[in-house]
């Protein structure tokens, strides 16, 4: 009987294939004709180490004070140094540059809100967005409440602004997240939503509005 | 009637501990309760009981501040306390960066008595939820469960192998059979030709073999530089899961490249800390995680590794090195000459991420979800209809406005129609 040792064989190596194969694809497809396939340019996120060893210096960052097309003036103010807060109280000197939204704007803005800032400040402004949850979600600390809350509804346009861009507390800086125009579209939006909310807060916001058209 | 005396005296004595027992949970538990709304209204913007926020986690305070007069004179005004030169307290400003305390003058002895019941309360919650976290009942039966499913295909498998032979064994058994009776009835017999020298056996043998391997052979060739269910380890275990599914994040926030650029961009590793600050531990928000080839990740860890990455000391709050890179694996590649741009998509186009990239919000690794090859795109092309409503980057295209004014909402204008399959839209 030859043929039993080729069948158990047979069975082995079937048992053995199905058993080895995992269907978790952990490498990619092979190419043909790779040269068509890969940029010669240095592609965005290409590993460009190889570049310093030929002595070009590429720095990754735009040359400082670099203004994209089309942006607004950035923030004249830089980030304070540890227990130093005299730019902080400074920035509530400084106005909101845009003039006051239409709705369009104002519905980009709430647009821009909900992506970045309603995560922990809640869609309604009351500091409690998803990552918070009244406590139950993993975010630790209670996120400042936007709307009913006397500090923030009295907070000058300028230092909402140096929060934003160069974080306070724990919130985390936005400055590379969002464009100056972006901050302060936000920051329109969160004034439109205080002043909606309290009468009393309607004497700041107007103010800072009437300074910026000029 | 003497031998139940002492049967009653301890059904007496137990019935009075019970009393007195609940009588002590019920005022502890309203003292709880009242430091609870005091906690959430005051403490809670930077205390947390049993994890460290703004500032330190106040489980076991009791312990650590004996003195309960000394607490409440920090509580009320930590400045007078700091300038009379408390060295614990003084230590524990250094530790926490100088960040000063808000002064809370306004809460009696009895309200502070509330919060510290408050938090006693929590923190034994806390051990609690520890203890039953390391337990890890369910994981393990989900592993299990995965294990039988996997276990599954191989039973068939064999038992397909097993009936295969059967049935091989029963053919044989059966033409020798018949073979013996011809005998019997004196039928002459063909000289016996054995099973692989048949034509017909080896003819059908061939066939099957040309039409299995071309198969095989072609989908291979299809398949040639395409990615799809690419799945590669990163190295980070970064769960969109978790972050997109169960904390609802917006794909945006950190790939807000999408609507703006070319590229959907990786976020930096600040974008990380944004959130990573404060939160430095998973705690199962999204059930417990598992790495595609089934074995346990501990999400704590892994925020650990970020840490590293980005040269943040989380017991000191603060970056202590200049941190590295996180060098994720690419998934989507396309190749050179094909021009792919997120924001004509996104911005315009108001394709929704998933159209391409799958349920991304419920995958713990990220895979490949389409195979991105040129079929698919056309594919996609030829079906999707324009978004002319309020899109501003169509409004050059008067003679498809004409139409949708005359027809309304319901125009038949395909992206092909607007050239989306013209060779150099992607090919140039």
């Amino acid at each position: 009987m030859k043929k039993l040792p080729i069948l158990s064989l047979l069975l082995v190596v079937v048992t053995g294939s199905i058993v080895s194969c995992s269907d978790v694809k952990r490498e990619p497809s092979r190419n043909y004709m790779p040269d068509m396939w890969q940029s010669r340019a240095y592609e965005t996120y290409a590993p460009h180490k190889n570049l310093e060893d030929s002595q070009i210096h590429y720095t990754n960052m735009p040359v400082s004070g670099t203004i994209k097309r089309g942006e607004i003036f950035p923030f004249p103010l830089k980030r304070d140094g540890v227990g130093d807060s005299s730019n902080y109280i400074g920035s509530k000197q400084i106005v909101n540059p845009l003039p006051m939204p239409d709705t369009l704007r104002l519905k980009e803005s709430e647009r821009l809100y909900l992506i970045h800032c309603g995560i922990c400040h809640g869609t309604k402004l009351d500091g409690n967005g998803p990552l918070y949850k009244d406590g139950s979600g993993p975010y630790a600390a209670k996120p400042a409440t936007l709307v009913g809350d006397a500090k923030y509804e009295n907070m000058p346009e300028g230092q909402m602004f140096y929060s934003i861009t160069y974080g306070k507390n724990l919130m985390g800086p936005y400055g590379s997240q969002l464009s100056t125009t972006q901050r302060w579209q936000i920051i329109h939006y969160i004034k439109s939503k205080q002043a909606k909310s309290v009468p009393k807060t309607d004497t700041a916001a107007p103010d800072s509005t009437a300074t910026a058209a000029k | 009637m003497i031998q139940f005396r002492p049967i009653a005296r301890v059904f007496l004595s137990f019935f009075l501990l019970l009393t007195v027992l609940s009588i002590n949970k019920v005022s502890f538990a309203q003292d709880a309760a009242a430091g609870k709304v005091i906690f959430q209204g005051q403490c809670v913007q930077c205390h947390q009981v049993n994890r460290n926020a703004t500032g330190p986690a106040l489980a076991g305070i009791e312990e650590r501040v004996p003195d309960k007069k000394l607490l409440y004179d920090w509580i009320r005004n930590n400045q007078k306390v700091l300038a009379s030169g408390n060295p614990y307290f003084t230590n524990l400003y250094n530790e926490w960066n100088k960040t000063p305390m808000n002064v809370f003058s306004g809460l009696s002895d009895t309200d502070i008595d509330n919060i510290l019941a408050y938090i006693k309360a929590e923190a034994s919650k806390g051990d609690a939820a520890k203890g039953g976290a390391a337990g890890g009942g369910d994981g393990s039966k989900e592993q299990a469960d995965k294990a039988q499913s996997s276990d599954n295909t191989l039973l068939f498998g064999i038992l397909t192998l097993i009936l295969a032979i059967i049935a091989l064994i029963l053919l044989q058994v059966n033409a020798n059979l018949r073979k013996l009776s011809d005998d019997k009835e004196g039928v002459p017999a063909f000289e016996p030709v054995p099973f692989y020298r048949n034509k017909v056996y080896i003819s059908l043998l061939t066939i099957l073999l040309f039409v299995i391997g071309g198969y095989f052979t072609i989908q291979g060739a299809i398949g040639l530089g395409r990615n799809k269910d690419y799945q590669p380890e990163q190295p980070i275990y970064y769960s969109h899961k978790v972050h997109a599914g169960a904390n609802q994040i917006n794909c945006l926030y950190c790939h807000g490249g999408a609507e703006e650029s070319k590229h959907a961009n990786i976020p930096s590793v600040n974008t990380c800390m944004n959130c990573h600050m404060a939160i430095n531990e998973y705690t199962g928000s999204a059930g417990k995680l598992y790495t595609e080839s089934g074995q346990e990740v501990n999400g704590t860890a892994e925020i650990q590794k970020l840490y590293e990455y980005a040269g943040w000391d989380p017991a000191a709050k603060r970056y202590v090195n200049n941190g590295k890179p996180i060098e994720w694996v690419r998934i989507h590649n396309l190749p050179d000459h094909v021009y792919f741009n997120h924001s004509q998509h996104v911005k315009a186009g108001g394709v929704a991420c998933q159209t391409c990239h799958g349920a991304i919000q419920e995958m713990g690794e990220v895979y490949q979800f389409t195979d991105l090859s040129m079929g698919w795109c056309v594919n996609c092309h030829r079906e999707t209809k324009v978004k002319f409503t309020e899109n501003k980057f169509y409004s050059i295209y008067e003679k498809f406005h004409e139409d949708i004014k005359n027809k309304g909402k319901d125009s038949s204008i395909t992206v092909e129609a607007i050239g989306g399959t013209e060779c150099q839209k992607c090919h140039y």
